[in-house]
């Protein structure tokens, strides 16, 4: 279990996480999602432990995060920011094989694990051409590639990966494919937290969902209780309608035309 | 795979050991000319004659002292800043992320050279003997010590959010470059005669000086810093993602930096003691080797010490030979290659959008 409870953040006199408590389960879909601007990013850094100044606990498979030195932590999490970006010319191989370092296994064992996940990501058809030649999606690939890497060699111990807005940017075809993988790569003891603008993805994929507003959480809940038209209109502040799919049971929602609290004007003209 | 490895960890080999021999090359045929021209095989004799083999072959006497007392500590001093200016301009660029990053441009060089030109003409007063061991190594300490506060001043100002930004980088550098210009000219206003002909020396470099005296202390702490810096390589490659995603990929980002910034302020501190700054060996080597090869820092490293060490040892050929039997300040022909070359990268960089 990745545990965060009572996180509180602030920068100067701004709040951007109040209270906020999250859990990621091995095996499981976390999906985080919220309006721009709730702290989605903010709470990711901060399970990350990328900032120091937090207030609240996070407990990472029984032991405080405070505890894990930057090389243990790196074993148990890895994470995917939001955007990368490389200044040098690498290869795509190179900087799939960087999730590797802090490990001190053989070369052997590094390349094996490299290989497997650039072939399951589709990354390997482009392996020796420079990482500054690859369109959006392919980086996005390639860097999702590199988190993997670092978490994939199975362990005693669950790992988890954070996903900081892992498919801005891509179109649906490529969204598809980098949630599928992430969902996919749940079976092998790994817990997945990201965060996920489009809704409808969201519940497809996730097993658990966060709602979070002004950097408090509104809900959260397994996936499909907690998808409903008031708890989406009360994060988002906008209208929305929740449907059913037929087939497979999953709800989905469509937005409304007409805003949330349409200005008083608005009204006298109507 | 395992072929694709092998023959890219056969290739890094090949070319450092191609380096290797270009530089050996280099250092033989640099020790044969000059005043007293000296056969490149009456080098070689006289140098294996010192390790203890052919000792049955005589050699002129002259060339002797000529290479033992003069080129050869020369030589020696050559190739350690090479390398010192080589590999730290390479770590410093991965560092900060950009290849525009280079000591002498980001005011390390001139933090050296204004701390020692200080005690060079205020440090009379020290009850030192001046040319001592210990005058010599006092000068080494307070470059190091003046190279050290100039980077963390540029790392501080320029870091934003974790993120390095260029233009303030490159901005600092021109500030902290002018105000290093201020003290030694404060310094030189302040000088007598014998000290002022050395503010040449200290604005364009120059590798005369050598003596085995200088190196005694100087040539180990250089071994050390660049043996340092080429330990670093494999954590500089995660660098060059970003400091959040080196961090989250195992490294302990703030003692990586400061042990980096360390060696490297060593590496140019001390070199900037022995030689004065010596521009654009930084900038250029690392440059070159990144677009021959590749960007792994394993390669680039390594191959910046040798590199580096061989654009010196030419350009110092070149330095010594085009107006003999007088000689060119060193910094004036690397300043004419890596001048040029800095203003094509600039060109490249804003072609690219990353200014």
């Amino acid at each position: 279990m990745y545990q965060a409870s009572h996180l509180s953040y602030r920068v100067r006199e701004k709040i951007l996480l109040h209270d906020v408590s999250l859990a990621i389960a091995p095996g499981q879909f976390t999906a985080v999602v919220g309006p721009n601007g709730a702290g989605k990013s903010t709470l990711l850094k901060t399970m990350a432990l990328e900032y120091a100044g937090y207030h609240g606990d996070i407990v990472i498979n029984g032991k405080s995060a405070k505890a894990y030195s930057p090389r243990e932590l790196s074993f148990v999490r890895a994470v995917l920011p939001q955007s990368t970006t490389v200044q040098f010319a690498f290869t795509v191989e190179q900087i799939v094989a960087l999730g590797r370092h802090g490990y001190r296994s053989s070369r052997k064992e590094n390349e094996a694990i490299v290989d497997e996940v650039m072939a399951l990501t589709g990354t390997d058809v482009f392996r020796e051409r420079s990482y500054l030649t690859l369109s959006g999606g392919e980086k996005q690939r390639v860097q999702l590639a590199r988190v993997l890497v670092q978490v994939w060699e199975e362990t005693l111990y669950p790992r988890y990966m954070l996903l900081d807005e892992p498919t801005s940017s891509l179109d649906i075809a490529q969204q598809q494919h980098i949630f599928s993988l992430a969902k996919k790569v749940c079976e092998r003891n790994i817990g997945v937290m990201a965060i996920v603008h489009d809704l409808n993805q969201a519940v497809l994929f996730a097993d658990h969902l966060y709602f979070l507003r002004d950097g408090k959480l509104v809900a959260s809940g397994s996936a499909h209780d907690v998808f409903t038209k008031s708890i989406i209109e009360e994060t988002f502040c906008c209208r929305v309608n929740v449907y059913r799919d037929p087939c497979n049971n999953c709800p989905y929602i469509i937005p409304e035309r007409e805003v949330f609290a349409p200005s008083p004007s608005l009204v006298i003209e109507k | 795979m395992n072929l694709i490895l092998a023959t890219r960890d056969y290739r890094t080999t090949l070319i450092l050991t191609g380096l290797s021999f270009c530089l050996i090359t280099a250092t033989l045929f640099s020790l044969s000319v000059g005043a007293v021209s000296i056969p490149v095989k009456d080098v070689a004799v006289i140098l294996l004659q010192k390790l203890g083999l052919f000792r049955s072959v005589t050699v002129e006497g002259m060339h002797e002292i000529v290479l033992s007392s003069i080129r050869l500590p020369r030589i020696i001093m050559t190739v350690l800043i090479g390398a010192s200016l080589g590999v730290s301009g390479s770590a410093l660029q991965a560092l900060f992320r950009n290849p525009l990053v280079e000591p002498s441009l980001i005011g390390v060089s001139g933090g050296s050279a204004s701390a020692v030109v200080m005690v060079i003409v205020f440090g009379s007063a020290l009850p030192l003997p001046v040319n001592g061991w210990l005058y010599h190594s006092l000068l080494q300490l307070v470059a190091f010590g003046g190279g050290m506060l100039a980077t963390f001043i540029v790392l501080k100002l320029s870091s934003q959010m974790g993120k390095t930004n260029i233009a303030i980088l490159i901005l600092t550098g021109v500030a902290l470059n002018a105000l290093a210009g201020a003290v030694i000219g404060l310094a030189i206003f302040y000088a007598d005669e014998n000290q002022l002909r050395t503010f040449t020396f200290w604005t364009l470099g120059d590798l005369g000086g050598a003596t085995w005296d200088k190196l005694t202390f100087a040539a180990p702490l250089l071994v050390t810093a660049c043996a340092g810096l080429l330990f670093f390589a494999p954590s500089l490659n995660l660098f060059s993602l970003g400091e959040a995603e080196a961090y989250h990929t195992g490294v302990n980002v703030e003692s990586t930096k400061r042990r980096i910034i360390i060696f490297a302020a060593l590496a140019v501190g001390i070199s900037v003691s022995l030689s004065g700054i010596i521009g654009f060996v930084g900038l250029v080597v690392p440059h070159v080797i990144r677009v021959s090869f590749h960007s792994d820092n394993r390669l680039v490293l390594p191959a910046s010490v040798l590199g580096g060490a061989l654009l010196l040892v030419l350009a110092d050929v070149i330095a010594r030979t085009v107006v003999s039997p007088s000689e060119l300040p060193i910094g004036v022909v690397t300043a004419l290659v890596g001048a040029p070359f800095f203003i094509g990268l600039l060109m490249n960089a804003k072609r690219k959008h990353e200014l």
